[in-house]
């Protein structure tokens, strides 16, 4: 397959990645079967993921990786778990992104890269306050398109 | 970022064209749409923090 970056992205991106202060791990969670764009997406995420050392990338298969798709709670494809990584524990941080990040959303997905290596959500100290109050599950989607 | 702060906080970005179907249970007509607890709570647009924290307590309180 052909690059999806071009070199003037690629620079700018390696420059906003300066900014990266703690690894983040990229769990990419693909399929075999109906999954229109997962060989875009995992090489778009490769790509992405070699501006910068700090950032590393585990490819699985939803259907020869049942369990881990479980631990990480993921049943579509492709599914993008961004999690932290210090020296070789893995951090859940519970941020996916699910379908291609493309369009706008590649700009969400290089600031939520950001923040997960910044392990600091930038929430107001009230909202921080409730969150801690939460005792039982809470699934957020989030819907949006790439236009 | 919501899901930072609290292990039992999961949030998705989820793009609405790859996965009609959920968008359609959902009823997801513009973006973005945020649905809290598998339709507990529904937020549509882009609000501030203080109105997404306030929609999850009420989804929490259901």
């Amino acid at each position: 397959m052909d690059k999806l970056l071009n070199e003037n992205v690629e620079k700018q991106i390696h420059e906003v990645f300066t900014g990266l202060k703690e690894p983040v791990h990229v769990i990419f969670f693909g399929s075999k079967e109906n999954c229109e764009y997962c060989d875009d997406t995992r090489q778009l995420v490769k790509e992405v993921v070699a501006l910068s050392d700090k950032l590393s990338l585990e490819v699985r298969d939803l259907q020869t990786d049942p369990s881990l798709a479980g631990q990480y709670n993921v049943d579509k494809t492709p599914t993008l778990v961004l999690a932290g990584k210090d020296s070789e524990k893995i951090t859940d941080y519970g941020v996916r992104l699910l379908g291609i990040p493309s369009g706008h959303e590649f700009t969400s997905f290089i600031q939520d890269i950001l923040l997960v290596s910044s392990r600091d959500s930038g929430l107001a100290p009230a909202t921080r306050e409730f969150l801690k109050t939460i005792n039982k599950p809470v699934h957020l989607q989030v819907f949006v398109t790439p236009t | 970022m919501l899901a930072m702060e609290n292990p039992l906080v999961q949030a998705e970005m989820v793009e609405a064209m790859e996965f009609p179907t959920l968008a359609d249970r959902h009823q997801v007509s513009g973006v973005p749409h945020t649905v809290i607890n598998d339709g507990a709570g529904n937020v549509v647009g882009a609000v501030p923090e203080s109105n997404l924290v306030a929609a999850i307590r009420d989804a929490l309180q259901k």
